[in-house]
């Protein structure tokens, strides 16, 4: 369902040529949750964007769900985004002056659901990351974990098939961080596939399978306890 | 998406209550200095009779020198003889007509309590009030058999019956006017007419007069001039009878002329008119009569004066530094909101539902700063009547077509201010906008 084959994607300015990936094949199956580690500027966060059509890459293709991402246009793109994709960051990425119902309902706006069925789908994802109580605080009202929780719940109200996750715990505690991460097996067991990028090993431990980044290039795809984990940076 | 986008704009508004505030201000200026110079521009330039501007006709006689044109480059003069006016209006070739002239006189008032005033007089014959629609408080226009026979009847304006009767119908009631005794037949109600285009060479912006007696007065009671008077030759003799004889110019002549037909019949008749008159020894230019319709006059006449004109292009140029400005400031306000555009492009945004909701925000902002530009709109023009007094005052004043206009050239206005903002933000790429959050 996430076909990456020989992709590339090179930065160019008058007098640099940077490689952030470079033939880097990658599948993901349905319901797999796969962690990315590697290196800082191994070319992790690149993959990301790219996997989430925030980014064009340079060369390969890249098939989502049977679509050849290059042939499609901006708003093909979004569509893709809105439907089956959901994002989660290290920095939450909440808007800080809409209320915890305004946030979740986003990407909702976007897809131009009726007002009902934003409002059950809203409800729903905020209970389900247990903060359906709190629809009407502003995320500056919220801890940390909290707020990733709003971030996951945003993610999840749009029933993506995707959930692309951007060191999330980064910015959270340990027990925190364990509890988003309870979350997101929860999510993962649900269905939903899942792909995390971490430098946290012991996060990366508890998912299914572990991709290795170095210098743009997956170095192998094997078993999360025979990998070298990058130290959490 | 409208509301949506409507409820994100008002959002954004309040978090940055000052910079939407100088956006508004600016846009309120540009609109305010723009809507003042068009209201009056707008208020000049209106047909003053729109029903039947093109069935009256200001008549023109080229009766100047042989030398030279009356008005370069080949104009014939924009007033009559006294002969001309009157050898027209007995030939009664036209549906209506009117001669007629502006002077001045005393009105006495019956009750000696009452001082005597200065009153401005307009000479005409009976046809100026039904083809200039002139509307009657009381009584009616004297009639033609009046003109005919010389009798002193007169009408009034509302304002001049109120100083000399109280405002009573006066009709059939004596008023003395320049020392004659004439008799009431009409008071007219308040007529305002903007431009006052049945005579603008004595400034189209004046107000109606305070009373209209009989063509024929002028000789009778020998009254003075109003208005311009050119002449291209001296008078032959001495004395008031003579003047009237003369070639100079002083005269109006205003016809109706229901149809095409009537108006062609009537150019025949006016041509004719002038080659009798070359064979008499005058007229000793080329042909070169004219009938122009009331805008036709209005633009010949320049109604719509250039430093007004010019006052508008200088508004809108002040407008268009106003957008500047807010283009400015809009690009400033977005620049601030990289993340969240990151954001909602991530999840799911097009690109053009970004521009939609950015350009929606311009539009409110232009919306409110045209609102408030209204408002100094309003001021701008309080400011016009206290410049030029009370007769713009009744004139000077925004209608509900300039209020929509006011408020069309702000949206359109803040909208077009908001694209190049609108289209930056759009054009913010997510991947590297998403961590500066």
């Amino acid at each position: 369902m996430l076909i990456m084959t020989n992709l590339e994607k090179t930065f160019r300015t008058d007098l640099v040529e940077t490689h952030a990936l470079r033939d880097f094949n990658l599948e993901v199956k349905e319901g797999d949750f796969v962690s990315v580690t590697g290196p800082s500027g191994s070319g992790k966060t690149t993959f990301l964007n790219i996997a989430g059509l925030l980014e064009s890459y340079t060369g390969g293709t890249y098939m989502l769900d049977d679509y050849n991402v290059a042939t499609l246009n901006d708003k093909q793109r979004s569509r893709l985004r809105n439907e089956k994709i959901g994002f989660i960051f290290q920095s939450f990425n909440l808007i800080p002056d809409l209320n915890l119902f305004d946030n979740v309902d986003v990407p909702l706006r976007y897809r131009g659901l009726g007002s009902a069925e934003r409002k059950k789908r809203i409800t729903e994802s905020l209970e389900k990351v247990g903060l359906g109580n709190r629809m009407k605080h502003l995320p500056s009202q919220l801890s940390g974990g909290q707020q990733q929780r709003v971030a996951i719940a945003r993610a999840l109200a749009g029933e993506p098939r995707f959930l692309l996750a951007d060191e999330p715990t980064g910015n959270l505690d340990s027990q925190m961080a364990k509890s988003v991460m309870t979350l997101l097996k929860e999510i993962n067991l649900q269905g939903t596939t899942i792909i995390m990028v971490t430098h946290d090993p012991e996060l990366a431990m508890q998912t299914s399978r572990n991709v290795f980044v170095k210098d743009g290039k997956i170095c192998d795809a094997a078993d999360v306890h025979t990998m070298p984990l990058a130290s959490n940076q | 998406m409208f509301s949506y986008y409507l409820k994100l704009s008002l959002k954004s508004i309040r978090k940055n209550p000052y910079l939407s505030g100088l956006m508004m201000i600016a846009i309120a200026l540009g609109i305010g200095a723009s809507m003042t110079t068009i209201t009056v521009n707008y208020l000049m330039s209106s047909n003053p009779i729109p029903h039947k501007s093109e069935q009256l006709y200001y008549v023109q006689l080229d009766s100047w020198s042989p030398h030279f044109p009356a008005q370069e480059p080949n104009e014939p003069p924009d007033q009559m003889t006294w002969r001309d006016a009157n050898n027209l209006m007995d030939a009664q070739q036209a549906f209506r007509q009117t001669a007629m002239a502006s002077s001045g006189a005393v009105i006495e008032p019956p009750d000696r309590d009452n001082k005597p005033f200065m009153a401005s007089l307009r000479l005409n014959f009976a046809d100026f009030f039904p083809m200039f629609d002139a509307p009657f408080l009381y009584g009616r226009a004297w009639e033609y058999a009046d003109d005919k026979a010389g009798n002193y009847v007169a009408v009034i304006s509302k304002e001049t019956n109120d100083r000399v009767f109280g405002g009573e119908n006066s009709v059939g009631r004596p008023i003395t006017i320049g020392g004659q005794q004439f008799t009431v037949t009409g008071v007219l109600d308040d007529w305002v007419l903007v431009p006052r285009f049945y005579d603008v060479t004595t400034g189209a912006f004046k107000g109606t007069e305070d009373v209209y007696i009989p063509f024929a007065m002028k000789e009778l009671m020998q009254l003075p001039n109003g208005g311009n008077t050119n002449c291209w030759k001296s008078p032959e003799g001495e004395g008031f009878e003579a003047f009237l004889q003369s070639e100079c110019v002083n005269y109006q002549m205003w016809v109706e002329l229901p149809t095409q037909a009537d108006k062609n019949a009537y150019m025949a008749f006016l041509n004719a008119y002038a080659e009798e008159q070359k064979a008499l020894g005058r007229f000793p230019r080329p042909l070169n009569n004219r009938l122009s319709d009331v805008m036709t006059w209005m633009e010949n006449q320049e109604v719509v004066a250039d430093d007004a004109q010019m006052m508008m292009w200088m508004a809108f140029l002040f407008l268009l530094v106003c957008l500047l400005n807010t283009i400015g400031l809009l690009l400033s306000k977005f620049a601030t909101r990289t993340g969240d555009i990151a954001l909602r492009r991530a999840i799911g945004s097009p690109r053009s539902a970004i521009f939609s909701q950015y350009v929606m925000e311009s539009a409110l902002i232009g919306v409110i700063g045209g609102l408030l530009g209204l408002g100094l709109a309003l001021l701008g023009l309080q400011g016009i009547k206290q410049l030029y007094g009370s007769f713009v005052s009744d004139l000077v004043e925004l209608d509900l077509t300039m209020v929509m206009l006011a408020i069309a050239l702000s949206i359109v206005a803040s909208i077009l201010a908001g694209c190049y903002p609108a289209w930056r933000a759009c054009s913010v790429p997510p991947a590297s906008n998403l961590k500066t959050q």
